[in-house]
């Protein structure tokens, strides 16, 4: 899968950049591409361009605060989940994803 | 700016005296007062437990990562604490909402956005390095300041292996719709 995500927390200093690099490791250990936006205490960073986003399969928001710039996606398969689900299970989310994405071709 | 602008062995300690969450942050805070990183320990852990009401800071493996943006602050930075005693904290990973922790990460970061604006980045890369698993593990195991900086400043293949990774996830369905 192509896989973009927001991570976005209520301070911003530490789980939107623990949670950022959990999920990219869990997603390349399961053969996948994923790139991710951090919204944090230090702005936007690594930010999704529209090329990133019209070739991604899924989005995924892990977050506990609002994302900034969902219009960016309009049209897509939206999954939405605490910060803490991603922190807790990254690997079972992309999985489960997976899952679901297959089921629904 | 390296992360040794944000690492400093002064603010690593390996003995950090208490039994409960309160006394250790109240501990660690008086070792960031003695270091010229906050002019109060009351309104910088009153600053830390506004952050810890909105969730659980503790990430397993024995870590907790408790922050917060205070007034308080004069430098920005990172206190490493390794707990003589486990300690009772609220958890995003334990099933029943707790974990003990032994090691605390405190992040000290001033509320002034434009003076902690130089820093957020490397302290943003310093949080990024607790997603690794291996990495974490380690640190959870470390047993000197010079191992936990290793550690810390080291790159990702550069860390080795590890026996067993601690609270390894287990792989479920999760109950999600999109």
């Amino acid at each position: 899968m192509n896989i973009v995500a927001v991570t976005a927390c209520t301070a911003g200093i530490a789980h939107t950049y623990i949670v950022a690099e959990k999920l990219q490791k869990a997603a390349e250990e399961l053969g996948h591409k994923c790139k991710i936006e951090t919204q944090g205490s230090a702005g936007i960073e690594n930010e999704l361009t529209a090329e990133d986003i019209a070739n991604a399969d899924v989005v995924i928001y892990a977050h506990d605060i609002a994302i900034r710039g969902t219009s960016r996606f309009a049209g897509k398969k939206v999954v939405d989940v605490p910060i803490t689900t991603a922190l807790k299970q990254p690997k079972s989310l992309i999985t489960t994803i997976e899952k679901k994405l297959a089921a629904k071709k | 700016m390296p992360l040794n602008e944000i690492l400093n062995p002064d603010i690593i300690d390996l003995e950090v005296q208490g039994e409960t969450k309160d006394e250790v942050l109240r501990y660690m805070a008086g070792v960031l007062l003695k270091n010229g990183y906050i002019n109060d320990v009351d309104t910088f852990v009153k600053d830390i437990y506004e952050r810890e009401a909105e969730g659980p800071t503790g990430m397993g493996s024995g870590i907790s990562i408790p922050h917060g943006k205070s007034n308080s602050v004069l430098r920005n930075g990172i206190m490493i604490g390794k707990t003589v005693n486990p300690v009772r904290w609220e958890s995003s990973i334990s099933d029943d909402g707790f974990q003990d922790s032994h090691l605390i990460f405190l992040f000290c970061v001033s509320a002034d956005k434009e003076f902690a604006k130089n820093h957020m980045m490397l302290l943003s890369e310093l949080a990024g390095k607790l997603g690794n698993d291996v990495r974490v593990t380690k640190l959870s195991q470390a047993t000197s300041r010079e191992e936990i900086m290793n550690l810390l400043l080291c790159e990702d293949d550069e860390l080795g292996e590890v026996d067993k990774i601690l609270d390894e996830e287990k792989i479920v369905d999760l109950d999600i719709d999109f």
